[in-house]
């Protein structure tokens, strides 16, 4: 488990304009998806994720949260970011 | 009849057939592999085509064009959206300025993998699957 990372805390990585990174601070696990798209939305309006540049006109609306228990090979629980991608409807 | 998916590559062949277990006649779901495959082949990626079952001239739903604008925000580029009927394909991408306005022309010339597409979306097949080769 990362430094500073609680037992009920997760990773938060975002893919946003062909870039990838992670939030530096890590988000309880248990958080609402709403909770965390505003928090990643605010962190890419001003910069906030290293390897993704700011953008003020980031909007989350149309991605979706992932959430992923830890691993053996990865032992932290991980939330990502990431486009929707249904049809139809 | 059900929807179903193939990501298209710039050379125009087919990466990634798309038929998951829970599309329906009228929808194909939010998917966390077909958002893999468009990662990872980022680079290459030309497009994607989906099927609406039935006849005439389609035309996207909202649930579409946001789905292409999430797409593209998250690859930092733009795609091409084909969408197929069982008479005609059209072919989308975004004009803006505004995040949803993308242009819409029937392809007069049926690309190669139209075929195979329409074949997916009229029988019960539920699989996702790489192209060949």
């Amino acid at each position: 488990m990362p430094e500073q990372m609680g037992e009920n805390e997760a990773r938060v990585n975002c893919t946003y304009r062909g870039t990838n990174g992670d939030l530096p601070d890590p988000v309880s696990f248990d958080a609402t998806d709403a909770h965390v798209k505003a928090m990643v939305g605010e962190a890419l309006r001003t910069g906030g994720i290293p390897g993704i540049p700011a953008d003020p006109d980031a909007d989350l609306a149309d991605f979706v949260v992932d959430r992923f228990n830890a691993t053996e090979q990865r032992p932290f629980a991980l939330v990502q970011i990431r486009p929707k991608t249904p049809f139809g409807g | 009849m059900r929807e179903a998916g193939v990501v298209i590559d710039s050379d125009g062949a087919p990466i990634f057939w798309h038929s998951p277990e829970n599309r329906s006649v009228a929808s194909l779901p939010d998917s966390r592999l077909l958002w893999d495959v468009l990662w990872e082949y980022r680079e290459s990626v030309e497009g994607v085509a989906h099927s609406h079952p039935g006849g005439g001239i389609p035309g996207p739903s909202y649930e579409d064009v946001t789905t292409f604008a999430a797409v593209e925000a998250g690859l930092g580029r733009r795609l091409l959206w084909w969408i197929a009927s069982s008479d005609a394909v059209v072919v989308l991408w975004w004009v803006g300025p505004e995040r949803l306005a993308y242009a819409k022309v029937t392809l007069e010339e049926v690309p190669p993998w139209a075929d195979e597409l329409r074949r997916l979306s009229n029988n019960e097949e539920r699989t996702d699957a790489r192209a060949d080769g």
